[in-house]
């Protein structure tokens, strides 16, 4: 795949997520939502990493501590949802 | 630029933390709160930022091939998207304090101002990046072999996004 289409790729999924996180704020308030639409989140954030930061090309220290950043939040964010 | 990168996360997770710690502390005003704003809005936000940074994604792509003139074409793009969401957020913001929902409202709506607030100052800061990268672009000064300064631009922005994707849900959504 070049580098555009992995983009557009990348762009895609970004924007299917966010609508699915609205969809699935509109079908209820539950525990297990709230984790599901906390889960999309990170995976919105390892694409930004990922695909836009081109973090799969850097050292892997960078790498792990980018796509920390959004799962640690978004565990202690669910923990307080508990 | 990667350590200003992390040291500006780690100001935005002691920020969204103590959102989320304040949510736990009073429920009720968070859930009721919340309700007061668009999420269609806010998803539109969303949409905007993310346009805007595949398009600085597709301008670095250019400047690799050694096309700085259509990398600039690109960054305009991109500059139009983040403007999309900066009439957005002021059209909101207009409409919070229209309403009396002001910082001084409630809690929630301190910390939503905090938060948003300090994050559409660093879109602002990033348009201005964007548009400094495109004009040096125009002037052909980035190419292949010349291109670790307007990359540094450019994770500037992803980093904005990369923000806003874990504030949407915390401030508009999670309930």
């Amino acid at each position: 795949m070049s580098a555009s289409r992995l983009l557009l790729a990348c762009w895609a999924a970004l924007a299917a997520l966010s609508v699915c996180t609205v969809l699935l704020a509109q079908v209820g308030a539950t525990w297990l939502l709230s984790l599901a639409i906390l889960s999309v989140a990170v995976g919105k954030a390892w694409l930004i990493t990922e695909g836009f930061m081109e973090l799969r090309h850097a050292p892997r220290l960078w790498r792990v501590l980018m796509l920390s950043w959004a799962l640690v939040l978004a565990v202690l964010v669910g923990l307080s949802v508990l | 630029m990667w350590f200003f990168i992390l040291a500006e996360l780690s100001v935005f997770a002691i920020l969204i933390l103590t959102f989320a710690v304040t949510q736990v502390l009073k429920p009720q005003m968070f859930s009721e709160s919340r309700l007061l704003l668009n999420t269609s809005t806010g998803l539109a936000m969303t949409l905007s930022l993310i346009t805007a940074g595949l398009f600085a994604a597709l301008a670095q792509e250019q400047v690799r091939r050694s096309q700085p003139r259509h990398g600039a074409v690109f960054l305009l793009l991109a500059l139009l998207a983040a403007s999309l969401y900066v009439v957005l957020k002021v059209t909101e913001y207009r409409h919070l304090l229209a309403s009396g929902l002001g910082m001084e409202h409630n809690t929630f709506f301190t910390l939503y101002w905090i938060l948003t607030g300090f994050h559409f100052l660093h879109v602002l800061l990033g348009m201005f990046i964007l548009g400094w990268l495109a004009a040096r672009c125009r002037r052909g000064l980035y190419g292949a072999d010349n291109h670790s300064g307007f990359e540094s631009g450019v994770l500037y922005w992803h980093m904005v996004d990369l923000i806003w994707v874990v504030l949407f849900p915390l401030v508009y959504v999670l309930n």
